[in-house]
């Protein structure tokens, strides 16, 4: 969120006005949007990437979510409803991009290009975390990750994955077994 | 054999969800979205676009139309213009003498007369009208 400065965003809301010829109905005002997003994006944007495995993919499906909450005529009963709804359409999103994912969880970890210093221990700590989600399946990720970086319940996670609900214990169970082996293998 | 002791449920749950939490973390300091500002703007100019488009899309079908309508009109005008072409030159040969004939009348019309001159001179000023209604709509587009 740092490279565009208040001037910035000043200007292009200048320009938005200037080329505006005739309004269009979005789901959501300007400024709920803008909180919205701000409270929402950076979590989203972790998911996508750990689910695709591909920042560049990250990127580009996070605006597009975005864009499709926007245009969606849903009606949201609570903030959680609506941001399950996002994470449902992320998921979609990741689900039909037919890019092939780089190498974010391989062997050659993108740690040099990690924004934060680390120790050796915590770096390699991170790689074999992200080489154990690597082996997972893209649905796999995405249940642990919804369950444990977000807090999701159950109902929440068949929501967004479109699954049962009575399922989703399971599928869990065996998630994090299939994710424990894999951290064991790879220390 | 060294084996590794068998995780309980309770054990492998917490080495997950520390391991997915902390991976979490990273990926939150790791992400740079766009700004809320930036995305708005984004949202609020491809949806115009898409609006345009699907506002102009029955009118180019109009427009296809249209023109499809005109060159078969076009097309029927030659073929009839064409048949009309074979006799042509036999009515040119008997041109003089067919003006002729129409000319001996007129010549004894009188112009003064109220039953030619109200007719002629509506006639004249529909023209200008029309010429100068013309020149109006075309230079408003």
């Amino acid at each position: 969120m740092a490279d565009v400065t208040f001037l910035d965003a000043r200007r292009l809301s200048a320009e938005t006005d200037a080329t505006a010829l005739t309004d269009v109905a979005l789901a959501m005002s300007e400024d709920e949007f803008r909180a919205f997003y701000d409270r929402t994006s950076g979590p989203l944007w972790g998911y996508l990437s750990r689910i695709s495995g591909d920042r560049q993919v990250a990127d580009d499906l996070l605006q597009e979510s975005y864009y499709r909450l926007l245009k969606s005529n849903a009606a949201f009963e609570s903030e959680n409803h609506r941001r399950n709804y996002l994470y449902r359409i992320a998921t979609n999103l990741v689900r039909d991009s037919r890019r092939t994912p780089r190498p974010l969880f391989d062997d050659g970890v993108e740690m040099a290009e990690l924004a934060t210093p680390e120790s050796h221990e915590t770096a390699e700590s991170r790689a074999d975390v992200r080489r154990a989600l690597g082996r997972l399946k893209p649905r796999e990720r995405a249940m642990l990750w919804l369950a444990y970086a977000n807090g999701s319940s159950h109902a929440e996670i068949a929501d967004v994955l479109g699954l049962k609900t009575g399922s989703i214990k399971l599928l869990l169970f065996r998630a994090r077994r299939k994710m424990a082996s894999a951290l064991r293998g790879t220390r | 054999m060294n084996r590794e002791p068998e995780l309980t449920d309770a054990e492998i749950e917490r080495i997950v969800a520390e391991a997915i939490a902390a991976e979490s973390s990273a990926a939150r300091l790791e992400a740079q979205p766009p700004s809320s500002a930036i995305v708005w703007w984004r949202a609020q100019m491809r949806a115009r676009q898409e609006a345009t488009r699907a506002i102009e899309r029955p009118l180019t079908i109009v427009h296809g139309l249209a023109i499809a309508c005109l060159g078969g009109l076009l097309v029927s005008v030659a073929g009839i213009a064409m048949r009309g072409m074979k006799g042509s030159f036999a009515w040119l040969a008997t041109a003089s003498d067919t003006l002729r004939a129409a000319a001996g009348p007129l010549a004894t019309i009188d112009l003064s007369s109220r039953w030619i001159l109200l007719p002629m001179t509506a006639m004249v000023v529909s023209l200008v009208v029309a010429s100068v209604a013309a020149i109006v709509i075309f230079a408003d587009e």
